[in-house]
């Protein structure tokens, strides 16, 4: 019944594997558009150098062609990577676009490739071998989605700082999807140059790019079906056109751009949005999991974790932190207040290594400053945000088991050969997750998105994804910014708490009355510099604080009378 | 060589007048309007069928496409773009809606004009050869260099100089306070549309005037030099563009010049490539500072 169409779904299967290598700079968020670069090198270095005949008798051009491609698709991505991936968005976009229409002017001009003209192989690939290529790539993804390694990607799609603060190696993962591209694109070139039997330059050009790109996102980059779902829906639609007698001619492209118009604009996750609804609600590990007592225990009390002297960040002209000396003790819940504008978090990016600080020397568990979030977050940094930074497209369930990214172990690649130790891996994430949802109070709330829950409830997830890396130090910027009072007195215990349990706590807040009743030591920062320190009752009415914190008389008299109160 | 570097300049002031279309809704709107290159080839079809159904002069001609390119601007911008708004993925989905609907219109130009390319009547715009200084000129690049010299500087004093310049770079700076402090967004922004589109379209008749004939693929062949234009000038930044323009029309130029056509296009991305990896805010681009 399919005989009439097997060029046609062979081509369909050959879209789908354009998309993929599109589909994995999608999912770790990066807009990499270099694609018929990496497939326009691989296509030639495989018919350069792959011999024409069967190999040994019996072996296709072909299944040697295909780990060539991949090895020279990939190996020119890293080459490449290495400058463009400091660039975001729509730079990265266009340099990787200006790397694919420079290896098309070389190859164009060069002699050893036939310049315009391009190059004959014979046909080996069939419609059989096609789609198996493309089901390897399925399966893949498939066991990609939920691992560790998955869900780092979702991270760094969703918010790169959020990510690195939670342990994930931005750096490595945006280069990690970047090399996979650059390999499934090599792929995608060896199938293409033997299915049709003919590579010329104009074939890798900017059109091609497009329409990988449009393929995966038509399809949903969410989901690990969506190249096929994408590839299928627009290799049927001209198929269907002429099927319904409809003439070529104009109509075929405009009914085909109507159409995925239609699918951008009323199906935000793409075609696959139609199937992923069905997804059920998470559900609660098994009681027997005691995941809590198998971490490592945390720093004895009184321990020096952290020692800072001299930090200073300078924006311009504007000296935002100068010259504070910190050290932070294990088991202190350490408090920070100051004017709006007063370095408070600027102090605490430069300890979780958002910043890189102007002056300054020490280290925080270990790690200099100055190292990237992510060294920060494995020695057992964990932080929170001012303006709230969660993954927005992750349930809630997934926000927070990316904060035990940290305590878990890579997991993909056994995974992928259904290792028991895998599933075992997993479930303790999930057992770790769980935990720390229920004790902020939102494990009835696992499978939402979190643009779902209040504005009191997103703070709560934040700190529970905190929490579930384990951390020795957790930093809190103004964890109670607009909660009412009740939520505010609920979040200093669940403070007291952590410290009982023997995790330091560093916060910045504003509401002076929570502060107080949580913190065991306090700082106040003026105009970059640390002003006063101690035991947060004195500090609180020493004359130069109250001064400096109050501002001006008309705001004195309300923030007194609250100190007062507390 | 001189005469190279003022062919250079004239392919460089339509590479500036597309890319500042281009440039301009990032600036202010942050959205990279893939239909663009759509629009600037309608631009050029239009140009031609007006001008051999009414005979009108060329500088009749120019307003009636810009209008016409306004009014495709506006459109684009409701079809496209304002459905999206607020969605997470606004961004990635405005490229596709964009390459889309840019399809669309490629398709609809087939529909109206068939699949061969169109010229301008030979007697429409007769070309005189100028000679200064050992430079031959013709009167259609005058007439580009001024076209586009006037729309460049009318622009540039739209933006800085009107209410509606300033409501735009209040957009720009910050949508949402800008909308709090009673700019009408939605309307910044069909008229960001309309402004881009309408260069959009004068630049692709302006391109078909020089060469005397437009097909499909005439906003496809200057795409990606746009994109190099709008980088190397800085992204959203207006006088980057028309520097940069000029800067890769002569820099073209003179790689025909020395070395072979086909080496051409090598030049606009390489210099793309180099720029982005040395000083990725662009030759005339500032920082911006990400904030936590």
């Amino acid at each position: 019944m399919l005989d009439g169409y097997n060029t046609l779904i062979t081509v369909a299967a050959l879209g789908a594997i354009l998309a993929y290598s599109f589909h994995v700079v999608l999912m770790a968020g990066q807009l990499s558009l270099g694609q018929a670069g990496f497939a326009s090198l691989a296509a030639y270095t495989s018919t350069l150098v792959v011999p024409t005949e069967p190999i040994a008798g019996s072996i296709s051009p072909v299944v040697v062609g295909l780990p060539v491609g991949a090895l020279v698709g990939a190996a020119a991505a890293f080459v490449v990577g290495l400058p463009v991936l400091r660039l975001r968005g729509v730079f990265l976009a266009i340099a990787t676009i200006a790397f694919g229409e420079m290896v098309r002017v070389v190859i164009n001009n060069a002699e050893w490739t036939n310049g315009a003209l391009g190059m004959r192989v014979e046909k080996w690939v069939t419609f059989d071998f096609a789609w198996m290529v493309v089901a390897v790539l399925a399966y893949l993804f498939w066991r990609l989605g939920p691992s560790r390694s998955g869900r780092a990607f979702a991270a760094v799609r969703e918010d790169e700082l959020a990510a690195g603060s939670m342990g994930v190696d931005v750096v490595r993962t945006r280069m990690a999807s970047f090399i996979a591209s650059g390999a499934i694109a090599g792929v995608y070139g060896v199938m293409f140059a033997y299915f049709f039997g003919r590579i010329t330059p104009a074939t890798f050009d900017f059109g091609l790019t497009v329409s990988g790109l449009v393929t995966a996102v038509l399809g949903g980059y969410l989901v690990f079906f969506g190249p096929i779902l994408g590839s299928g829906f627009l290799t049927a639609v001209p198929e269907l056109q002429n099927a319904l007698g409809l003439e070529a001619g104009w109509i075929h492209p405009f009914v085909t751009g109507v159409f995925l118009l239609l699918v951008v604009l009323f199906l935000p996750g793409g075609l696959s949005t139609l199937f992923s609804r069905l997804r059920r609600a998470p559900m609660r590990p098994g009681p027997d999991y005691a995941p809590l007592d198998a971490l490592d225990p945390l720093p004895d009390p009184g321990t020096p974790i952290a020692k800072v002297r001299g930090l200073a960040k300078r924006y311009g002209a504007v000296d935002a932190v100068r010259g504070v000396d910190l050290e932070i003790r294990s088991g202190e819940v350490l408090g920070v207040i100051g004017p709006n504008g007063a370095g408070k978090t600027t102090l605490v990016n430069m300890l979780n290594g958002l910043e890189p600080p102007t002056a300054g020397e020490g280290q925080i568990l270990g790690v200099p400053l100055g190292s990237r979030p992510h060294r920060f977050a494995q020695a057992g940094v964990s932080r929170t945000f001012q303006h709230s930074k969660l993954f927005e497209r992750l349930t809630v369930l997934d926000n927070v088991l990316v904060g035990t990214h940290v305590v878990s172990r890579s997991t993909y690649l056994r995974r992928l050969l259904w290792l028991p130790s895998a599933r075992r891996d997993e479930r303790r994430a999930l057992a770790l997750a769980w935990a720390q949802l229920e004790r902020v109070g939102l494990a009835d709330r696992a499978g939402l998105r979190p643009g779902a829950l209040s504005y009191g409830d997103r703070r709560r997830l934040e700190i529970a994804r905190a929490l579930a890396a384990h951390p020795t130090l957790l930093i809190l910027d103004e964890p109670a910014a607009g909660m009412n009072h009740v939520e505010a007195a609920e979040l200093a215990s669940l403070i007291r708490g952590l410290a009982d349990d023997g995790v330091t706590v560093l916060f910045i807040e504003h509401n002076v009355k929570m502060v107080l009743e949580a913190c065991t030591r306090l700082v106040v920062l003026d105009f970059g510099e640390v002003i006063a320190e101690g035991e947060p009752r004195e500090v609180a009415s020493d004359p130069r604080v109250v001064e400096a914190y109050l501002g001006t008389e008309a705001a004195q008299n309300d923030e007194r009378e609250e100190i007062e109160h507390a | 060589m001189l005469q190279q570097l003022a062919n250079g300049v004239f392919a460089g002031s339509i590479y500036a007048l597309f890319a500042i279309g281009f440039t301009l809704v990032f600036g202010v709107l942050r959205h990279l309007n893939l239909a663009h290159p759509a629009v600037f080839t309608a631009g050029a079809f239009v140009g031609i069928e007006v001008a051999a159904r009414t005979a009108i002069p060329v500088w009749i001609l120019f307003p009636v496409v810009a209008l016409f390119g306004a009014l495709a601007g506006v459109l684009v911008e409701r079809i496209a773009f304002r459905p999206l708004r607020g969605r997470d993925d606004e961004h990635f989905a405005g490229l596709i809606s964009s390459v889309a609907l840019g399809g669309v219109v490629i398709a609809l130009l087939q529909a109206r004009y068939g699949t061969e390319p169109k010229s301008f009547a030979t007697d429409y715009f007769p070309s005189r050869l100028f000679e200064f200084a050992g430079i031959r000129v013709t009167s259609t690049q005058l007439v580009t260099l001024a076209l586009a010299l006037v729309l460049m500087l009318g622009l540039a004093w739209l933006v800085s100089a009107t209410p509606l310049g300033r409501s735009m770079r209040a957009v720009a700076e910050n949508p949402t306070a800008a909308k709090v402090l009673g700019v009408n967004v939605g309307r910044v922004t069909a008229g960001t549309y309309a402004l881009s589109s309408a260069l959009g379209t004068v630049a692709g008749a302006l391109l078909a005037l020089n060469l005397g004939q437009a097909g499909r693929d005439l906003g496809a062949s200057i795409e990606l030099v746009g994109f190099a234009v709008i980088i190397l000038g800085g992204l959203g930044s207006l006088w980057g563009a028309m520097a940069a323009g000029v800067v890769l029309g002569v820099a073209e130029a003179m790689t025909i010049h020395l070395f072979d056509s086909t080496w051409k296009s090598m030049v606009a991305f390489a210099l793309l490539f180099a720029v982005l990896v040395i000083r990725p805010r662009g030759l005339f681009g500032h920082v911006k500072v990400r904030e936590v």
